[in-house]
């Protein structure tokens, strides 16, 4: 690894992350409510179908990277109509909404495999990205990464200083105290479920519309585990869901600069690293105290009570 | 208590039901399975198959016949010892996502002996390696029990990261130094000698893991209806500051069950390197440990409903292969199937508990 | 009279039961390990199995995602029972359940592709991938300028190795300058990360980049960077037209026939076949515009010799990275490329 390597490998942190912390800003927005899913790969793959697909029928890439987050909204729904209508156990309903939704989208995107649809590609933002180091860091990608910096900002704001924000984060720990203040915990959950959804779909359709320019069956290979596993890495905390998301993708493009690089350790090791790191920090944190962050109800259904 | 959930469905209110259905509740499961069976035959409509053709492919592979039945079997075999493990932690409230990690570490465990002692006689042979598997598969469960006392870090993160881990672990084992000098290169270890692999019962296809299965069910049972660690383990769960106010133990509880969980799951590593594949290789790992998860909450994690939702899933996957055999149906066909089913069924258990009431006028 | 109407019922039987063993038709089975739609190496094998399908009097059926290990087992046992004449299994790792069952149904023919098991009704077949490997080294090593050459590579198998030293041998052979710098993904089907494999030899300075990966991730990569690359399995010139120079490509439609044929008039020998260029079940793609004439024709001139058998990739010396004498005949045995576990001089990177 030579100095004029970091730039690149910033750059490569900062895009591997993106499908990543869309989806992991999803859930939290999510489980904020008191909806925990373990669905996100299945909403992610829709999203990334749709997105595509989208794309390819209307050669809009905006429509398609909103057609991602609307089918993820759909598909999170699925998950709402099971756990907020039905009651149903959030964490079967979360595993069984992953086989369908990559069922599904691999099922549909078939006649998609091999086929081009117009993508986002890498402008250069004026002026920010004439900054020494930061400039070719940050601000040289596609149009989808700038927006990925401006949403955990505003799920930040969002959960400190609106009023849905509030009610939706105190449905999520305590639902019989937000039902005694007069509002129905179930329409935020709702609120949560469909969302967090949408921003799933979003990083499945980043994956197929900018991250590569294509469909392919099970195209997030297992990218939505990793943001189940960096919500918790984050506290629940949009702005530290940024921290998570870049230190993964950061780890798995530079274990492939070692590699390339001519190391010899052996590939698997390698592999471990971006694991090994975010379990050793996510340890490390919690240590030093940021675990009580979690939602008091995450988890647990609202029963009604007769 | 007004705390009726507003579903707003009509005039309709939902309410908790005042006793519990014992015969209800079957009628209701196979209502769900039914309805999920139709579901399924709406799918295979969309397709342009026939329903009651693709239906009955599907019954007939998973359970027309002798070969069938076993061949569920086999395959519920893994699925329920690391069911039955997860149930152990979840009882405790505590997020086991890890099966499928401690799995791969049972497997290594087992591989190791039998490969590094290949002379010993079976029956020092399959205990050892039994021994290993739980030994291994039981302190990769340890690993985030400490941490999430000593640390409090959260187990969902520590065991899910714990999983890919240990697969990679495997690999570097399977593809440097265990690999098998007589494998032309292939990621792969020694077979292992006929001392180290658990042979089939009488004429059967069947191995002898489903006895574990079945000892270990009743273990199971047992310890939880009637020793006191067991009371004290479910009593926990239920409400841990009560529990810890009637001073339980409540880090011991913390371990052990993560021990138990993690053993389990390691076991059924064990069957599957020492029963199936005779060896260890990276094609071990097929996901045995999150389908796990499903298993054990549809069953409401009682050993017992364990080994029936075990067995009906893999029924469902073989028969799921039979259907995409018959009609040439890709095999996503078969995902979107289950996935169908687990929910209608998962929507389906709310009858059990709820029912829907007219909404009183005030 | 009676006699007569003996005989006449007896040749009615014998006529219907001749008509029906001509109208039996043959099953034959295959079983694949990834999705046939991922327009990789399981499509290229579909793409040969759809060319039996077209035959008279053969029902052919596949399974994709068979995980390997118990669940093809249980696969292949089925298909046995359900009285299957030839199934193909197309993955490594169904070795050794294919061997099993093999055993339990001696009247049905295995065909095991990847592996090196056979028994009496199991034979095994692979092609001579590296072959057209070299080719396209060659190709690579003409038109790189920075003279480091990029490769994506799924796992550590002899397969895979094989390839990369082929590559190597090849690059070396027309640009002796020429190094071959590997990442390793631990994935056949990942576009994004084997994209990001790719991007990250990019930045040690290559600029062509190869790969053994199911996905077109690393050719889009290439293409970005306004870069060359080189595909595999099938033209991948759709996904990277400024970018893709060729691709060795597999071609088993000929292969497969043979096997069935061979089945169907009892000719049948269980054996190992490994065919290569010759044979034609590998394979170059069609070179892109961007490659200059004389290269094509060196390496045409290449490809025929390799198919008359005046040229052998892998004949001796061949150094190892340490620059030991690995290989020495001037026909390598195929055992030491079949179990090839360690990268020729020149190629940077490790095993493990």
């Amino acid at each position: 690894m030579t100095p004029d390597m970091i730039i690149p490998l910033l750059a490569a942190t900062v895009q591997s992350g993106t499908p990543i912390l869309f989806a992991t800003l999803g859930a939290i927005f999510c489980e904020k409510s008191g909806v925990l899913n373990l669905g996100v790969e299945g909403i992610m793959a829709v999203g990334a179908l749709a997105g595509f697909s989208v794309s390819y029928a209307t050669g809009n890439i905006w429509l398609g990277f909103l057609a991602g987050g609307l089918s993820g909204m759909v598909a999170g729904g699925i998950h709402g109509l099971v756990c907020l209508v039905f009651l149903g156990n959030q964490v079967v309903s979360g595993l069984a909404l992953t086989i369908l939704g990559v069922g599904v989208a691999d099922y549909l995107g078939t006649p998609l495999i091999g086929l081009k649809a117009p993508g986002f590609v890498p402008t250069a933002l004026p002026l920010l990205s004439d900054l020494p180091f930061l400039g070719p860091v940050f601000f040289r990608h596609d149009p989808l990464v700038y927006i990925s910096y401006l949403v955990p900002v505003g799920m930040w704001l969002f959960f400190r200083n609106t009023r849905a924000g509030l009610r939706l984060r105190s449905v999520g720990e305590n639902p019989d105290a937000a039902q005694a203040a007069g509002f129905s915990p179930t329409h935020y959950r709702w609120l949560g479920v469909l969302c967090g959804g949408f921003f799933m779909g979003l990083g499945g359709a980043y994956l197929s519309l900018a991250y590569t320019h294509m469909w392919a069956n099970h195209l997030t290979a297992g990218r939505g585990w990793i943001a189940v596993a960096l919500v918790i890495f984050a506290f629940w905390n949009p702005l530290r869901a940024v921290l998570g998301a870049y230190l993964f993708g950061g780890m798995m493009a530079f274990q492939f600069r070692l590699q390339a690089s001519g190391t010899h350790i052996p590939s698997s090791f390698l592999l471990m690293l971006p694991y090994v790191l975010t379990l050793t920090v996510l340890v490390f944190s919690s240590w030093k105290g940021g675990s009580s962050a979690t939602p008091q109800a995450l988890g647990v259904n609202i029963e009604p009570a007769d | 208590m007004d705390t009726q959930i507003t579903g707003k469905m009509l005039d309709l209110t939902i309410r908790k039901r005042q006793e519990s259905l014992k015969g209800t509740a079957a009628l209701i499961y196979c209502g769900a399975v039914l309805f999920s069976l139709l579901l399924s035959a709406a799918l295979l409509i969309f397709q342009g198959n026939s329903p009651v053709e693709g239906i009955s492919l599907l019954l007939q592979g998973a359970f027309g016949s002798m070969y069938a039945i076993e061949d569920c079997l086999i395959k519920a075999v893994p699925i329920y010892l690391c069911s039955l493990g997860v149930a152990i932690a979840f009882r405790l409230q505590i997020w086991n996502i890890g099966a499928e990690g401690q799995f791969a570490l049972g497997a290594i465990g087992a591989t190791w002996v039998a490969i590094s002692f290949p002379g010993l006689p079976s029956w020092a042979m399959i205990p050892l390696m039994m021994g290993a598997a739980f030994l291994l598969g039981g302190a990769w469960g340890v690993i985030p029990a400490i941490l999430k006392l000593k640390m409090k870090a959260n187990e969902i993160i520590v065991t899910l990261m714990l999983n890919y881990i240990a697969i990679l672990i495997l690999d570097y084992l399977v593809y440097g130094p265990w690999k098998a000098s007589d494998s032309y290169g292939f990621p792969m270890t020694d077979e292992f000698s006929s001392a180290a692999i658990i042979g089939t019962i009488g004429e059967t296809s069947l191995n002898w893991g489903l006895l574990i299965c079945l000892l270990s069910g009743i273990v199971i049972y047992i310890f939880f209806k009637f020793t006191v660690m067991g009371f004290e383990l479910k009593a926990s769960g239920e409400n841990v500051r009560a529990a810890r106010y009637a001073g339980f133990p409540y880090a011991r509880l913390v371990i052990i069950s993560m021990l138990l969980s993690g053993a389990f799951a390691g076991w059924a590593g064990f069957v599957e390197a020492s029963a199936t594949l005779n060896r260890l290789q990276p094609t071990i790992m097929v996901g045995y440990g999150y389908t796990a998860i499903v298993v054990a909450w549809l069953a409401r994690l009682n050993p017992f409903y364990i080994g029936i939702s075990s067995f009906l899933l893999a029924g469902l996957r073989v028969g799921a292969e039979n259907l995409q055999l018959e009609l040439q149906v890709p095999a996503a066909f078969g995902d979107i199937m289950e996935g169908m089913i687990l929910l209608t069924i998962l929507a389906a258990t709310f009858f059990i508990h709820y029912r829907f009431a007219r909404r009183q006028r005030s | 009279m009676r006699k007569i109407l003996i005989l006449l019922v007896l040749s009615l039987v014998v006529a219907v039961g001749s008509a029906q063993a001509a109208e039996k038709k043959m099953k034959v089975g295959f079983v694949y390990v990834s999705p046939v739609g991922d327009a990789g190496y399981s499509y290229a094998h579909d793409l040969g199995r759809q060319a039996i399908e077209a035959l008279p009097n053969v029902e052919v059926k596949y399974l994709e995602s068979v995980n390997e290990g118990a669940d093809s087992e249980r696969v292949f046992l089925n298909m046995a029972r359900k009285k299957y004449d030839l199934i193909f299994g197309t993955s490594f790792g169904y070795m050794d359940p294919m061997l099993k069952t093999a055993k339990r149904f001696p009247h049905t023919v295995f065909m095991h592709c990847s592996g090196y098991k056979s028994s009496k009704n199991m034979g095994n077949y692979f092609g001579r991938m590296y072959q057209a490997r070299y080719l396209s080294g060659m190709v690579a090593g003409a038109m790189t300028k920075s003279n480091v050459l990029g490769y994506v590579a799924a796992f550590p198998i002899p397969e895979v190795i094989r390839g990369i030293n082929a590559f190597a041998l090849g690059a070396q052979a027309v640009n002796p300058k020429a190094e071959v710098r590997v990442v390793w993904t631990k994935t056949w089907y990942d576009p994004a990360k084997e994209k990001e494999g790719a991007k990250s030899l990019l930045d040690v300075g290559a600029d062509v980049i190869a790969q053994h990966q199911d996905s077109p991730g690393p050719q889009e990569a290439a293409q970005e960077r306004g870069v060359y690359s080189i595909g595999y399995n099938t033209d991948m010139s759709q996904f990277a037209p400024k970018a893709h120079l060729v691709a060795p490509i597999w071609n088993w439609a000929p292969y497969y026939m043979e096997v069935l044929n061979s089945v169907k008039d009892g000719t049948w020998k269980a054996g190992s076949t490994w065919n290569g260029l010759a044979e034609g079940v590998v394979d170059l793609s069609p070179m892109g515009a961007m490659v200059p004439e004389a290269v094509k024709a060196t390496v045409m001139a290449r490809r025929e010799e390799i198919k008359t058998g005046s040229y052998v990739v892998f004949g001796g010396p061949v150094l190892d990275q340490a620059g030991t004498v690995r290989l020495t005949a001037a026909t390598p045995d195929d055992i030491d490329l079949l179990s090839m576990d360690w990268f020729v001089k020149g190629v940077i990177g490790t095993t493990e």
